[in-house]
């Protein structure tokens, strides 16, 4: 078959598979596609709430400080999270038809872009809301730097997304290694607080500087509502070439682990 | 020059499948770990799943696949349709081929519906191409009732006429079936066969793995009769399904087996 034959087929599978992720996630429910705007919104306001009316921070965009950087991490949780078993999950269509096996991390990692995109929605509702009451001016063009940043971004989950889903086959107990890492990959990124009161010259902040997933917040930060506030221009461009780097060393990686272990799936899944 | 080209749909020339299996099979890093640490290692066992098989199919002649269980029929048509790479040996296909097996390629979480959609992709077909195919599938399969259901609630009856009726709408050149319609009920077998036939007419060539010697005679020219492994008998299809028939009614039913 043609090459351009075997991509458009492969389009069309992957956006099926999308298509059905999306379906099944919210299928016995009343409200059904409704509850993806609702679940992420009803969920920051209970962030909302709990971090900046307990934990008390004198920052009154804290809110979005917060949600902005827990909705990327979500994204990262989510699409490597439902990767990491969708080879294994999918084998009653990997030993009965032939497909290629990539198509489901990759797709499962789609899948999870489309449910960023509404808990994007949500984080733009309850900006709007800040920018009608508290009067801060939040909306300008650096919002475009998103565009820019979520290829790197991809590129970034699915290299990860293939690794862990050619090694779940062969060692199943990934998933609990892995929960536990994303933990401690939670704590160690700043989503829930902030740098100005971390030393330069501090040990944390050196595991921070090798942390990608700081370079990620910072960047979808600065771009959603930042460098609008602090009335600068486009988020730093150096940091956006940074982020294409990692995410070619992610695939990469990723695609190193993924090739050789490739044609042993059959005979494990 | 050219005829002599096209004068085959499918050649399988001296094909080997061998499976290594491991004797311990381990699924978690924990085991491997207490494995390595009590000086266990993994051995793996070879399992020679096909030795030495020839055939060839001509274009729209048919081929039934007979034997016991276990013998590697399934198999070789899982090679055919390229889900399984051969050890050694070569395939020569020319044209599109089908697998239909029982439960072919479904998520038994999704509905009817996605099924069709997602089932039509992997065979090729946009979802714009499929809307037009739909209904005549869902009729074919009897399941107007139930296209919003999914397919974990379905009986095995009804996820192979759901199989059956998107396969047969694709009009592949080669269909692989699979000891499918040994499921569905008298009257769906019996639509199927004259569609089958139907179908034969019009070019399409089929690879008949069955347990019915009867339909095997009735639509396949060609039989190949594999056991443990190995071929028994290949040939037209009376004459094979003849000694095939001996063979399991002769003094030694159980040694067949295995």
């Amino acid at each position: 078959m043609s090459t351009i034959k075997q991509w458009s087929k492969n389009r069309n599978i992957v956006h099926e598979l999308i298509r059905k992720n999306i379906k099944t996630q919210y299928r016995n429910s009343i409200l059904g596609v409704f509850w993806s705007v609702l679940n992420p919104l009803l969920n920051m306001l209970v962030m909302w709430l709990v971090f900046s009316q307990f934990f008390g921070q004198n920052d009154p965009l804290y809110p979005i400080y917060l949600l902005a950087g827990n909705i990327i991490f979500q994204f990262l949780r989510s699409s490597t999270t439902m990767s990491m078993t969708s080879i294994v999950n999918n084998r009653g269509l990997l030993t009965k038809v032939k497909i290629d096996q990539y198509l489901f991390p990759l797709s499962s990692t789609l899948s999870s872009l489309v449910n960023f995109g509404f808990s994007f929605l949500s984080l733009l509702i309850i900006m709007l809301f800040m920018q009608l009451i508290g009067g801060y001016s939040l909306f300008g063009y650096q919002i475009l730097g998103i565009l820019l940043m979520l290829p790197a971004f991809l590129l970034f989950q699915y290299g990860i997304s293939l690794f862990l889903s050619a090694i779940y086959v062969f060692c199943r107990d990934i998933q609990h290694l892995y929960t536990v890492f994303l933990t401690l990959w939670t704590y160690i990124t700043p989503v829930f607080f902030k740098l100005d009161r971390l030393d330069v010259n501090s040990f944390a902040y050196k595991i921070l500087k090798l942390n990608p997933m700081y370079y990620f917040l910072t960047y979808f930060r600065d771009s959603v509502y930042n460098m609008c506030y602090l009335g600068g221009g486009m988020a730093s461009w150096k940091m956006l070439g940074l982020l294409y780097l990692l995410g070619l060393v992610s695939i990469a990686i990723g695609y190193a682990v993924y090739l050789p272990l490739k044609k042993k799936f059959i005979n494990y899944i | 020059m050219e005829e002599k080209e096209t004068d085959y749909l499918l050649k399988i020339e001296n094909l080997n499948m061998e499976f290594k299996m491991p004797a311990l099979r381990f699924d978690t890093l924990k085991e491997r770990m207490v494995n390595f640490f009590k000086g266990k290692r993994v051995k793996s066992r070879r399992l020679q799943v096909l030795d030495n098989i020839n055939c060839e199919i001509k274009k729209g002649e048919s081929l039934g696949v007979i034997g016991h269980n276990g013998a590697g029929k399934s198999t070789l048509l899982k090679i055919v349709a390229g889900i399984y790479r051969p050890t050694a040996g070569k395939v020569d296909l020319k044209g599109s081929v089908v697998l239909l097996n029982l439960g072919a390629g479904f998520d038994m979480e999704a509905t009817a519906e996605e099924n069709v959609y997602l089932n039509g992709a992997i065979l090729g077909f946009s979802r714009k191409q499929m809307k037009k195919r739909f209904k005549s599938i869902i009729e074919f399969a009897e399941l107007e009732d139930f296209v919003k259901m999914p397919l974990k609630n379905f009986s095995s009856g009804m996820v192979s006429r759901l199989g059956f009726a998107i396969a047969i709408d694709v009009h592949p050149d080669l269909l692989l079936v699979d000891e499918v319609l040994s499921v569905g009920d008298a009257n769906f077998q019996k639509k199927c066969i004259e569609k089958i036939n139907e179908m034969k007419k019009s070019g399409v060539s089929f690879m008949f793995v069955s347990h019915n010697i009867a339909q095997v005679k009735n639509l396949c020219e060609n039989t190949l009769w594999i056991e443990n492994s190995k071929v028994m008998g290949y040939g037209p299809s009376e004459e094979i399904c003849k000694k095939y028939y001996d063979y399991c009614t002769g003094n030694r039913p159980e040694s067949a087996k295995n």
